[in-house]
């Protein structure tokens, strides 16, 4: 029975950073759409300007604080909500809502948990009641113990077996863990870590080192009914972080009984939790027989669980915020574009989808780029396809860093780095793969060095001989057949044969090999589900139908990696919902998993597909979009675009290289919109960071405005307004200052970016994105501009804080620049 | 690659390539959406005189495993997928998917557009198809013309008994086309397995004092088989529990005066949910169907229903009123597909169990 | 620690058996009634009782029996005893009913006699019969049930403890030794 509930408090993720990106905003999102329909007020507390989901809120439920427990427990007080859903807010809003459980806030305030009953959540919270729970259902996780001395070591081997991990505890040097696989190499590693620890005692616990590592995503309802989404496997071994791993949905190396097995332990798990909602276990799976422990259960969202959505297309946000208030899956109604049975239908794929990680080495480069247990990545791209080769090159081409459609290689590496490299794995690890195989490193040989099972490195074999076999007969007709096959699109033909991609599309045409959409549902075909989600292959029946009517295509950013990422997203998002208000279809194509521009509920139909000329030019082919837009600062893309003269290609924000610079330097700003030849004021800005420096790619930090706006602002406004020709500048433009004693001297005019564009729409009350889309359609109206923007009636500061991944990335850096920001968190202080 | 076609009785061709035997061959062609084991798809008895299409894009990609095949001779009449890998993973490596496909003389095909096929069967309905080097009008010719056995049973069941010993209750297994997957439940539950053919007379079968009885799984429409089959059921039924899976759990059904109907779709997957009804769970298991029991046929002062499909509404399970004697139309062994159900063998043994107790106290 | 012998799944199975073998066994729900003994045995009854409604589309009423004063290897005081002012809630006649006394553990067979005493002071049955989740063994007295959900042979230092959702948030049968 589902239970009542007239007012929820929803936890928010908080801004971006390493472990999370939008991902949680993105469910966040849906959850919202879906708690809606049961008339529910929803209070939201979250502190990421870019939140998609606090845009959706009326204001006056928004709560823009930092989520922790202190500022909970006020908004609980405040607002006596019902019930609390904290599993969309990640690892950290569930620690508050045990927390909250722990305190007695939750019982005194007459407050439920939703998805978790608080003394089910300890189990989770607490490690050592998780191996109790683990243990009491039989479920096995890896043997560890305290070891005081030598024989005590022994006696744990013999039991356990070789190898293990022995660590000092309370240790000089928090890092040393030896792995042995022998009683000398014990021997050794003991007499190590006791000299090191302080406290005279080791742990000492089973190596799984080597392990595959499975994923298994689950969904429960309040009737102990049980559904599993979908396994994921990471390509990598146990060692390397799952964050920063390779993974394929579904799992590719797992027999039947092995399979089955783990989904067994997984809805046992969900039981002994009494989860309503979803849970994601992870598992470490043994490569020689059947033996497997559990190495993580979350009760909550996360990364993977959302990926496990995205490679389904099962709703499951959705579906799983009903679960979590106690319907069951029949009581579910879905909206009418599925079939009714979907919420109970468990998913199957008749596809592939693949994820690669990005990581942050370009922009922090001095810090250890090694794979290992410690998360590095900052985003990643998914690549779908029918067979595993077109997944892998897709994703592949959607990860790598240059914009231009060729596969990357590292063939400069020496033979004596690729194995260093295969041991281990940096960044470039797929890459380095492919290379080995290159160079003759038999297959057999490449699974004993890297732990990595034999199935991939078949597959990426076939990968180069596909490659080395369209490289080689340049134009066939054949060749674009086995390319097509293996997932190189046109575009990358056309840099591998050094052609322009229109006479590939035009052998495309001749031969009739044209690309044809496939949708991404849940039943593989049983059902008309209509997700409108679709992904390319070359086969016969093309699923994507264009709409009637104006229809919008806009390009999405792709994975994530540092700077104005987050902010981006949630651009495109709402330049896609301005297009919905303005009348049109809208289409995004996107590559990153996480993003919320991706959310089914933002657009009409969805694309993944690699963010690349010749896959752009396919979709506008199937889909003739009336406009295209393209979100970011994307020079060498929109290039690339504008040379299709039919084409109606708007770039937001304007790019960049239009900025005029006097100096590179400043500390306030006036930011200005334009119209024609109107000239409107839209707010101040001070630029603040902590060491003083003024140069611009080190200003992280922003509020707004500068001063009490009117007294001390006006002469500097009338400064700007005066320093800018409308013949040269439209739209949204900022005027950078440089204060010297009481004088201000302008030291350039830009287009105002991204992050601040973001922070400006969420700060002076007009979606500026949604302005700047209605300008580009011939559709804006000033005089609602106008009456809208009242500068002068700010009563606060709004503040604009960036965020660095250094501590995650163990890095001693301090300060960072614009480039090597992951996220930002948002706060308003009232004038003095 | 050599080049051939899927051709179906609706005149549409596919080509593709050839992968394991070259052999041409005729069958129902039925879409199985299981994720994971298509080797125990591939060697099931059920599909004697099917082609089956891999909704799954991607199969072989495990090597085939020694304790995963459902039977020692398959009977498919082809393989259709997107794509497949050919790896080997024994420890000679030398059974690979292609191997093993040669061997047995099952035609594949790869490299066609399953998900269009699935499509096409679901708006169309059941059909024939061949597996032919060439898809000419001679082809289709004989495709409409070829008649498919309706001695399926027949010819995939075992024509002698044969033991399968252990220290525990003393099952019979009625052989209608088993598949391993049964064996392997009782196995581990120690079952003193005996498999008798699907022609047993009940004097066979009693005089082999079961504990219980298994009517297994097994090809085709359970109208093709004699009514002397049925008659067995009604004497052995009240005799020992039973337990009849698949087509056994159809012939249960017909031998308790209720009657089956063909499917329009074949469902082959293990995504529908299936609900017991007694305590209103659902959960799901590999379903492999053709035939279903009509609901409205059922005598309720005999049968109870205990599990629907809650997708198409079919009987998926029924228990007697009167005796421990019950049957599914899915396949809780899980070989392949979930093993939610798999208790059901506990419940199984459970009863004859608590039989041997209860004529224990009755000395 | 506890060993789980019957997980939630387990339990729930040996549950709908038994449910099928008393509708097997009495050919039918008429007549039916089910005496839960306190405390676990109560919850179980009900389940049983879910089950008959769900299958047979009939509500079979449930009694809740407390034995403590009908123990004989437990002492008290004789004198403050009222027999038929204990905590029992039984609002239905069993007159002429047949009577599924149900308990969670089957162990001396003292609980089940006392019931058996408790029930035979309210009425007179057609017939009694018993339904247990667990039959441990080491009987002390000649009784037997007709319905078990699991056999679990235990030795008299073990201890076998059964947990029911309705008060014990879990499912399971444990063995703790």
């Amino acid at each position: 029975m589902a239970i009542d509930i007239n007012k929820v408090l929803l936890l928010g993720g908080g801004p971006t950073s390493i472990g999370h990106e939008n991902e949680l905003d993105a469910a966040a999102f849906e959850r919202l759409i879906a708690l809606r329909k049961t008339g529910a007020q929803i209070i939201y507390v979250d502190d990421n300007p870019f939140s998609v989901t606090s845009e959706e809120i009326q204001p006056a439920n928004v709560y823009v604080q930092q989520v922790n427990f202190k500022n909970v427990v006020n908004i609980i007080e405040k607002e006596q909500p019902d019930a609390i859903m904290a599993t969309t807010g990640g690892l950290n809003a569930m620690q508050i809502a045990w927390q909250l459980s722990e305190s007695g806030v939750l019982s005194a305030n007459n407050v439920t948990l939703l998805g978790i009953k608080p003394a089910d959540l300890r189990k989770v919270i607490d490690n050592q009641k998780l191996r109790d729970l683990l243990t009491e259902i039989s479920e096995k996780v890896i043997a560890s113990k305290i070891v005081a001395d030598d024989s005590e070591a022994m006696d744990f081997v013999r039991e356990v077996g070789f190898p293990v991990i022995v660590k000092p505890i309370s240790a000089s040097h928090d890092t040393s863990r030896f792995i042995c696989n022998n009683t000398d190499e014990l021997e050794d590693a003991l007499d190590v870590s006791f000299k090191r620890t302080y406290i005279k005692r080791c742990s000492i616990e089973q190596s799984i080192v080597g392990y595959k590592e499975i994923e298994m995503v689950g969904v429960r309802d309040t009737n102990g009914n049980k559904m599993l989404i979908t396994g994921l496997e990471d390509m990598d071994p146990i060692g390397i972080h799952s964050g920063d791993s390779i993974i394929f949905a579904p799992t590719q190396t797992l027999i039947n009984e092995e399979y089955q097995a783990l989904r067994t332990a997984t809805f046992r798990i969900m039981d002994a939790l009494n989860v309503t909602g979803t849970c994601h276990v992870q598992f470490a799976q043994s490569r020689t027989d059947s033996n497997y422990f559990v190495t993580k259960v979350s009760p909550f969202f996360t990364r993977n669980t959302l990926l496990a959505a995205k490679a389904t297309g099962y709703p499951l946000t959705y579906v799983s915020s009903f679960l979590e208030l106690g319907y069951t899956f029949t009581e579910i109604k879905l909206p009418t574009k599925y079939s009714k049975y979907l919420p109970f239908m468990e998913p199957t794929m008749d596809h592939v989808l693949v994820r690669i990680p990005l990581w942050p080495f370009r922009d922090i480069n001095d810090v250890d780029q090694h794979l290992n247990t410690l998360m590095k990545s900052v985003g990643s791209t998914i690549g779908i396809g029918r067979t595993v080769e077109e997944a892998i090159i897709k994703s592949m081409h959607s990860s790598q860093f240059s914009p231009r459609d060729i596969l990357p290689s590292v063939s400069k590496v020496d033979d004596d780095d690729v194995i260093n490299q295969l041991i281990h794995p940096l960044a470039s690890r797929i890459l380095i793969l492919m290379e080995a195989l290159r160079r003759g490193f038999s297959v057999d040989e490449l699974s004993e060095l890297t732990r990595i099972d034999r199935f991939y490195f078949y597959k990426l074999n076939q990968l180069l001989r596909a490659q080395d076999y369209v490289i080689n007969n340049p134009m066939s007709p054949h060749s674009v057949q086995v390319g097509h096959k293996y997932g190189f699109g046109d575009g990358m033909l056309a840099e591998l044969w050094n052609v322009n991609i229109s006479e590939i599309t035009r052998m495309n045409r001749n031969t009739k090999q044209p690309v044809t959409y496939k949708e991404i549902e849940p039943s593989a075909g049983e059902f008309i589900e209509a997700t409108n989600i679709f992904y390319s292959s070359y086969e016969l029946e093309n699923e994507s139908q264009p709409f009637s009517g104006k229809t919008a295509l806009v390009i999405g950013r792709g994975g994530n990696q540092l700077g104005p990422n987050s902010a981006a997203d949630y651009y495109t998002t709402q330049i896609l919902t301005s297009l919905k208000k303005a009348g049109y279809k809208t289409i995004i194509m996107n590559t990153n998993p996480n993003a919320v521009s991706l959310t089914p509920q933002l657009s009409d139909k969805q694309y993944i597909e690699p963010i690349q000329l010749g896959n752009i030019l396919n979709i506008i082919n199937v889909d003739q979009p009336d406009v295209v837009f393209l979100p970011g600062n994307r020079h060498y893309l929109s290039k690339q675009l504008k040379q299709f003269t039919g084409l109606n290609v708007v770039v937001l924000p304007p790019d960049q290289k239009v900025a005029v610079y006097k100096e590179q330097e400043a500390t306030a700003a006036v930011d200005l919109f334009i119209q024609d030849d109107e000239i409107i004021p839209v707010t101040t800005l001070s630029f603040f960071n902590h060491n003083n420096r003024l140069d611009l790619h080190h200003i992280n930090d922003y509020q707004e405005p500068m001063s009490h706006w009117e007294t001390d602002e006006q002469p500097l406004i009338k400064q700007a307004i005066s320093s800018v020709d409308p013949t040269e500048w439209q739209g949204l433009v900022q005027v950078l200052f440089d204060q010297s004693g009481s004088e201000y001297t302008c030291t350039g005019i830009r287009p105002v970016r991204i992050t601040e564009t973001a922070f400006l729409t969420k700060t002076t009350g007009v979606n500026w994105i949604n302005v700047l889309v209605r300008k580009y359609l011939g559709l804006l109206d000033m005089e609602s501009l106008r009456e809208q923007l009242r500068p002068a009636e700010h009563k606060r500061y709004s503040i604009m804080t960036a965020k660095f991944p250094f501590k995650e990335l163990q890095s001693n850096r301090q300060e960072g620049t614009t480039k090597q920001e992951v996220g930002a968190s948002l706060s308003f202080k009232n004038f003095e | 690659m050599t080049q051939r076609y899927l051709i179906l009785e609706d005149g549409s061709a596919y080509p593709g390539k050839a992968f394991g035997s070259l052999a041409t061959t005729t069958g129902e062609l039925v879409a199985n959406s299981t994720m994971n084991g298509y080797q125990e798809i591939i060697s099931n008895q059920i599909y004697h005189n099917q082609i089956i299409v891999f909704t799954q894009s991607s199969i072989g990609n495990t090597g085939l495993d020694q304790n995963a095949y459902e039977s020692i001779l398959p009977s498919a009449k082809g393989v259709i997928v997107r794509e497949y890998e050919n790896l080997a993973t024994d420890h000679f490596k030398r059974i690979s998917l292609d191997r093993y496909l040669k061997q047995h003389k099952i035609p594949g095909i790869y490299d066609v557009d399953t998900r269009e096929i699935r499509h096409r069967l679901q708006k169309y309905g059941n059909m024939k198809a061949s597996i032919v080097d060439v898809a000419d009008d001679h082809a289709f010719d004989q495709l409409h013309a070829t008649v498919l056995t309706n001695q399926q049973v027949a010819q995939v069941a075992t024509p002698k008994p044969y033991p399968n010993p252990d220290e525990g209750d003393n099952v019979v297994v009625v052989d209608f086309g088993l598949k391993s997957g049964i064996l392997r439940e009782l196995s581990r539950r120690n079952c003193n397995v005996t498999v008798v053919p699907w022609n047993a007379s009940s004097e066979m079968i009693l005089d082999l004092d079961p504990d219980g009885i298994v009517l297994s799984t097994g090809p085709g429409a359970p109208s093709n088989l004699p009514q002397s089959v049925l008659k067995m059921i009604e004497e052995v039924q009240s005799q020992a529990p039973l337990f009849a899976i698949g087509l056994g759990h159809e012939l249960f059904a017909l031998a308790n005066d209720a009657s089956v109907y063909q499917l329009r779709v074949e469902h082959h997957g293990a995504n529908h949910p299936i609900r017991e009804i007694i305590t209103n769970e659902i959960f799901y298991s590999g379903q492999e169907q053709g035939y279903a029991v009509d609901p409205k046929s059922i005598d309720h002062a005999k049968l109870f229903i205990t599990h629907i499909d809650l997708v198409n509404g079919t009987v998926q399970g029924l228990r007697h009123r009167d005796f421990p004697a019950f049957s599914v139309q899915f396949s809780p062994d899980g070989a392949p597909g979930p093993k939610d159900s798999v208790g059901l063998f506990d419940d199984f043994t459970e009863i004859m169990e608590r039989r041997r107790v209860d004529n224990g106290n009755r000395y | 620690m506890g060993k789980i012998i019957l997980d939630k799944m387990a339990m729930q199975r040996a549950l709908t058996r038994i449910t099928y073998e008393i509708v097997e066994k009495n050919k039918g729900v008429e007549d039916l009634v089910l005496i839960g003994i306190k405390t676990r045995g109560i919850f179980l009854a009900n389940r049983i009782a879910d089950r008959l409604q769900q299958l047979e589309n009939v509500t079979i009423p449930v009694g809740e029996l407390d034995i403590t004063n009908y123990r004989d290897d437990i002492e008290h005081d004789s004198m403050s005893i009222d027999v038929k002012m204990s905590n029992n809630k039984i609002d239905f006649s069993i007159e002429g009913k047949r009577v599924i006394l149900v308990d969670d553990v089957l162990y001396t067979g003292r609980t089940v006699r006392a019931a058996l005493s408790a029930v035979m002071d309210l009425g007179r049955p057609k017939s009694i019969n018993l339904a247990v989740l667990v039959d441990r063994g080491h009987r002390e007295l000649p009784i037997r049930a007709d319905f078990v959900g699991k056999n679990i042979p235990s030795s008299q230092k073990e201890q076998i403890k059964v947990y029911v959702s309705e008060i014990d948030d879990k499912d399971a049968v444990e063995l703790i030794k």
